[in-house]
């Protein structure tokens, strides 16, 4: 049960999915407190979100890679084309975001100069050279990105419910831990 | 026999304070002058598990040596720890403020050597680092090499010190902390010395 089925997503998958999940809202939970801190807990606080996002974007790279190992469980035939564009849209979005959110902090932080180390265990390489002007885009976009990310995800969230409650369809069950799947 | 003995005396101290003068002369050490442009002091520390550096680059420096008197040699270098650079304004704002540097009360910074001694790789200053308030033992490792360019003798000392931040109090509060930034510190510089 580990591999994704043609009716179900498989325990790794379903394991990357809920990981991200709660990891995004860490994220933003450390993002908006950093706002409000300055000198060692302020830094402390960064040095866990950039380490979390470093981790986002390591599961995000193997959850591409196991995606495209693994059978992908379809959507439902009934659903009508615009349904489905909307789908494949949402669903593309969340995918490149998971990647280029942290991809920007990265070269935020380092457009910054201060280096980026995954939970003090290995220090990252610079992605840009020092770069105040770059830092600042940087900043705005990484923000941009994010919220972006927020508006998609609760698109997301709220077609899982829809097809939960009132497609009545297997869409958001099969995604879920401990669920059956017909 | 008596009186002979007697006569050599006055030309043996003679001799012994000649012999004295010339010595000092020949290895009295030259103060050497620090080519501020061409001259370095860096400090690096790991600050959330990542390594940054930072620099002073304002100092002076009192440097007189000879390899073959290196008991009168002479190594003090001053500070002005209010210019530190770390190439982040935010940053060195902090570093500057009360728990940290406290650049107001203590703006500089004194390493003065005791004592040059030769090393396998070069030489080491032992002598006394004077960090916001607190004077102790420090060390520092150096190298010079001696070149001669348009004409003049100079020097280029290379070397570095490992300083314990929180020996000197750099660090106060949650400062004091090693979590996020190291207790290592390690100064790193690379001087241009000019002979007189």
């Amino acid at each position: 049960m580990l591999r994704n089925t043609t009716v179900r997503w498989g325990g790794v998958a379903q394991f990357f999915h809920w990981t991200i999940v709660v990891l995004i809202i860490t994220q933003f939970t450390l993002a908006l407190t950093a706002e409000n801190l300055h000198g060692l807990k302020k830094l402390a606080v960064l040095a866990t979100h950039k380490s979390i996002g470093i981790t986002i974007l390591m599961l995000a790279l193997l959850r591409v890679l196991w995606r495209f190992n693994n059978p992908t469980p379809p959507l439902p035939a009934t659903l009508k084309p615009y349904e489905r564009f909307l789908a494949h849209f949402t669903h593309t979005a969340l995918y490149l975001l998971i990647f280029i959110t942290p991809l920007t902090g990265w070269i935020m932080s380092s457009a910054r100069g201060f280096p980026v180390s995954w939970f003090n265990q290995f220090q990252l390489p610079d992605l840009v050279a020092k770069n105040r002007p770059l830092y600042d885009f940087m900043v705005d976009t990484h923000e941009t990105l994010a919220w972006t990310l927020a508006g998609i995800a609760t698109l997301h969230l709220l077609a899982a419910l829809k097809h939960h409650f009132v497609m009545k369809d297997t869409v958001l069950r099969r995604m879920l831990p401990f669920t059956k799947t017909p | 026999m008596m009186s002979h003995i007697r006569g050599a005396w006055p030309l043996a101290a003679c001799m012994l304070v000649w012999a004295a003068s010339t010595a000092s002369a020949a290895t009295a050490p030259p103060t050497y002058a620090l080519d501020a442009t061409k001259s370095t002091l860096e400090f690096t520390f790991v600050q959330a598990g990542a390594q940054n550096k930072g620099r002073f680059p304002k100092f002076t420096l009192d440097f007189a040596f000879a390899d073959d008197n290196l008991a009168a040699s002479k190594l003090d270098v001053t500070i002005d720890v209010a210019a530190l650079d770390t190439a982040d304004q935010e940053r060195d704002d902090t570093l500057r403020d009360t728990d940290l540097f406290n650049v107001k009360k203590y703006p500089q910074a004194r390493f003065s050597a005791t004592q040059l001694t030769k090393t396998g790789a070069g030489y080491e200053a032992a002598g006394t680092l004077m960090l916001r308030g607190v004077s102790k033992a420090q060390r520092v490792q150096f190298t010079l090499r001696s070149a001669t360019e348009q004409g003049r003798h100079v020097l280029y000392m290379t070397g570095k010190s490992l300083v314990k931040r929180l020996d000197f109090g750099v660090g106060q509060g949650d400062w004091k902390s090693t979590e996020w930034v190291g207790a290592d510190v390690t100064v790193t510089f690379n001087l241009r010395l000019i002979a007189p």
